[in-house]
């Protein structure tokens, strides 16, 4: 009893002297700041492997970690991690709200505005714990939306598809700008030293960037309606760690001093507030201490909680959550189960729909690709598949040596490969499209498909032939074949291959070695 | 006899005792068109390469600065012989600081992603420890230049090796499928931007065109290790053989010659060498000329 005690005073914080808002936001910005360095850090040096936990945000995001485990069954050790921020809920209330999360951050940000916010519907609150509803019981049925609303994997494969790539673009105007006030070569040594780092090293080119960036501008415009609207109305990890703040040993209480003047109230980001300022919900607050500096009586404090909100969802809504989350499974996988030529999935990808249960759709992948070829899916692999990476050689390759994208999945949708195992494993074919080939039908030497082919032996080997050019002349040349036997579907044979708009040499994802029926 | 005359007798027998000694030392004080060395260690065999052609300082003057343009195209460690021998690199860079160079850099516009080339084939790395300004190549500094050749009218090429002082070009000697084997012409692709799949019909007249425009001060040919299969990229070292050769020569067309004698072939086999040769780049007849041959 005397421990409980003393641990009450310590925490029963008196807020006068101690800033709290001011923590908080301290906080906020280092782990932001640490985010994106990190997720700068994703990307190749050159070296086999990173050498940054580039991923470890992931690592500790609880609803992440639920749906993984009840649609995959199995977790990478790793995102146990996400155990840490459930004791952490457990234990302080929704501090990863308030103090971690990025997303949560760019909110405030854009939150701060000044701009007259109109009411919103007292109830809709209750919406993201539908959502959660809806996606924990569609991964009961091996079905995995979280990733397209979890918050980091939003930031993420926001930053990775659009923001990275549209901040790239105006900074090297910016430098073509300058060169061309200064003269050429006047910011080589600049681009030189922000190059592979803040700047991309290749600059990087993504389907669907600019309705993906339309997407995450809207959820933060709507911090313009009401501050933290993604978070108090949809954000399902917000829902969740509502649902365990809902019991948290400490959060933020108010004193008998005060006066129910509700000058807090106007200050809350959260809408956490209730009996005239007396109360807290506890599932809501986002633990910010915004509340605190208004209030005239200094009654805002942080400490043991005793009275408990209820979180008061409809029974209906409970329902017909359940009910979407469980027929949304089969009812996304309605579509013919033919291969998609299209679909070619990155080395270490686990068998299609295992690898749907798996992946969350962050983009650390498509991040961290070295040739910029792991590209967002649209409707290639099904409704259930948006926004997975598939591979588009046109674009870029898959890079013999490389293994960095099975590095950085959290959920292992991606194994994880040594390069020993990664150049064994087959991706596709490429298949010679003779009626474009330069050597098959034009009477042109070329063979660039052949000289790139990373197998040993090749796996395009060549054959001479004597063709007859236009001129009657008989010409001796090489043409290019695919040995089936050899090829791994990289890739770099499309690449290069000079027929540039629509190559003579490309890949399909037939013959990968990841499903027993995609076979020839 | 007079006193006049008899000076002039001795003097004219002296000259006559002297003058093939005169001539030998000035004979030998000609430097050679090539050197082909031969040993175990790259470094050295580099080393007596160059000292045998008259020393760096022959090529190089105080204040120039130097492209030192290696073969970093492939994604590949230094035991696949797919890129040039990283020791050999650092030693010539090594010896153009020494012989008052201001500045060394080192680059080239890979196939593969080039931060893994530039990080596998060693080369980075050893360049930058010899002092060398190890760069990757910047999109934006390729500029159009005005070939006017057989094949090719323009093309872009990086500009640092338009407004170098002195190049040296260092390839390594591999196997191609296109051009049957890839030596020095074939390494100037590496200073070619754009889109380089539309260079491989008629290759042979475009790697001439592109030679006409790069003059190297010199040219050595890593022969150390060469591919004998499965190049350009290679992958298997069962078809790298150790040759411990390194060639160096003023003339670019003759080395490349003499690379091909390493693969049971001749010049004239070679659709650039010999186009190159009929160009007047240089001589395939790698034999008349003024070569040193030196073991280790």
């Amino acid at each position: 009893m005397r421990a409980a005690r003393f641990f009450d005073s310590i925490l029963k914080l008196k807020t006068s002297n101690l800033k709290l808002s001011f923590l908080r936001k301290a906080s906020q910005a280092f782990f932001l700041l640490l985010f994106l360095f990190l997720f700068i850090q994703t990307q190749s040096k050159g070296f086999d492997t990173l050498g940054y936990p580039v991923r470890v945000f992931l690592d500790f995001d609880p609803l992440i970690l639920a749906t993984t485990f009840l649609a995959g069954h199995a977790v990478p050790k790793a995102m146990l991690l996400a155990l840490a921020t459930i004791v952490l809920t457990v234990l302080l209330g929704r501090v990863f709200c308030g103090w971690i999360c990025p997303l949560g951050t760019l909110h405030n940000l854009v939150g701060a505005v000044p701009v007259r916010r109109k009411a919103v519907s007292a109830g809709l609150y209750r919406l993201k714990y539908y959502l959660l509803i809806v996606i924990l019981a569609g991964s009961l049925f091996g079905l995995e939306v979280s990733g397209i609303f979890d918050p980091i994997s939003i930031v993420i494969r926001s930053l990775t598809l659009s923001l990275y790539p549209l901040f790239n673009r105006v900074l090297m105007a910016v430098l073509a700008g300058a060169d061309a006030v200064g003269g050429a070569g006047f910011t080589a040594g600049v681009y030189e030293n922000l190059r592979g780092g803040v700047l991309a090293f290749n600059p990087p080119y993504y389907l669907q960037s600019a309705f993906i960036g339309l997407i995450f501008l809207a959820i933060l415009l709507a911090n313009l309606i009401q501050k933290r609207f993604w978070c108090r109305y949809f954000c399902p990890l917000g829902a969740l760690l509502g649902i365990l703040s809902r019991f948290s040993i400490l959060g933020i209480k108010v004193s008998e001093g005060c006066t129910a003047c509700g000058a807090c109230a106007a200050h809350c980001q959260a809408d956490a507030i209730t009996d005239g300022g007396q109360g807290r919900k506890s599932s809501e607050c986002l633990i910010c201490f915004d509340c605190d500096d208004p209030c005239p009586s200094s009654a805002v404090g942080y400490g043991r909680l005793s009275r408990r909100a209820p979180l008061n969802l409809s029974r209906r809504g409970v329902v017909t959550s359940l009910a979407s989350g469980v027929l949304l499974a089969p009812f996304l996988r309605l579509s013919p189960p033919v291969s998609n030529p299209l679909l070619i999935r990155p080395p270490g990808a686990l068998p299609e729909p295992e690898f749907l249960k798996h992946c969350v759709k962050c983009g650390e992948c498509m991040k961290v690709c070295l040739t910029g070829g792991l590209q967002p899916t649209l409707l290639e692999a099904g409704l259930e598949g948006v926004w997975t990476p598939r591979l588009v050689p046109r674009i870029g390759y898959c890079e013999y040596n490389c293994t960095l994208c099975g590095q950085v999945c959290p959920t292992g949708a991606i194994k994880r490969l040594t390069r020993a195992e990664k150049v064994e494993v087959v991706i596709g074919l490429a298949t010679i499209d003779k009626s474009r080939c330069l050597p098959h039908s034009h009477a042109r030497a070329c063979i660039a498909c052949q000289e790139v082919c990373p197998t040993s032996p090749k796996a395009v080997w060549l054959e001479e032939a004597a063709v007859k050019n236009h001129d009657g002349a008989t010409v001796r040349l090489n043409q290019p074949h695919i040995d089936l036997q050899r090829c791994i579907g990289c890739g770099i044979c499309e690449k290069v291959c000079p027929v540039s708009d629509r190559p003579a040499i490309y890949v399909t994802s037939l013959g990968e070695s990841r499903s027993p029926d995609n076979q020839l | 006899m007079n006193r006049r005359e008899f000076l002039k007798i001795t003097a004219m027998a002296g000259a006559g005792v002297m003058l093939p000694y005169e001539l030998q030392t000035l004979a030998a004080a000609i430097p050679p068109d090539m050197v082909i060395a031969h040993g175990a260690l790259p470094q050295k065999v580099t080393q007596t390469a160059i000292e045998a052609m008259g020393g760096m300082k022959r090529f190089i003057n105080k204040g120039d600065i130097v492209v030192v343009k290696p073969n970093i195209g492939w994604d590949r460690t230094p035991e696949y012989a797919a890129n040039t021998n990283p020791v050999v690199v650092a030693t010539l860079v090594r010896l153009c600081l020494e012989a008052g160079a201001k500045k060394v850099k080192v680059f080239d516009n890979p196939v593969n992603d080039a931060r893994r080339c530039y990080v596998q084939s060693g080369i980075a790395d050893a360049a930058r420890r010899a002092g060398a300004e190890v760069s990757f190549t910047d999109e934006r500094r390729f500029k159009d230049v005005a070939i006017n050749g057989q094949a090719l009218k323009t093309w872009p090429l990086y500009t640092d090796i338009l407004e170098a002082d002195k190049i040296i070009n260092v390839p390594i000697a591999k196997t191609h499928g296109l051009t049957k084997l890839t030596l020095g012409f074939k390494n100037w692709m590496g200073v070619m931007g754009g889109r380089r799949g539309r260079i491989h019909f008629s290759i042979d007249e475009k790697l001439v065109d592109v030679a006409r425009v790069i003059k190297p001060t010199l040219t050595v040919l890593d022969a150390v290790h060469i591919l004998t299969a499965g190049g350009p990229q290679g992958g298997d070292v069962r078809d790298v053989k150790t040759l411990g050769i390194v060639a160096a020569s003023i003339d670019p067309v003759a080395v490349d010659a003499f690379g091909a004698t390493l693969f049971g072939l001749t010049g004239g086999d070679i659709g650039y060498v010999k186009l190159g040769h009929e160009a007047g780049l240089g001589t395939m007849d790698f034999q008349k000329l003024k070569i040193k041959k030196i073991t280790i």
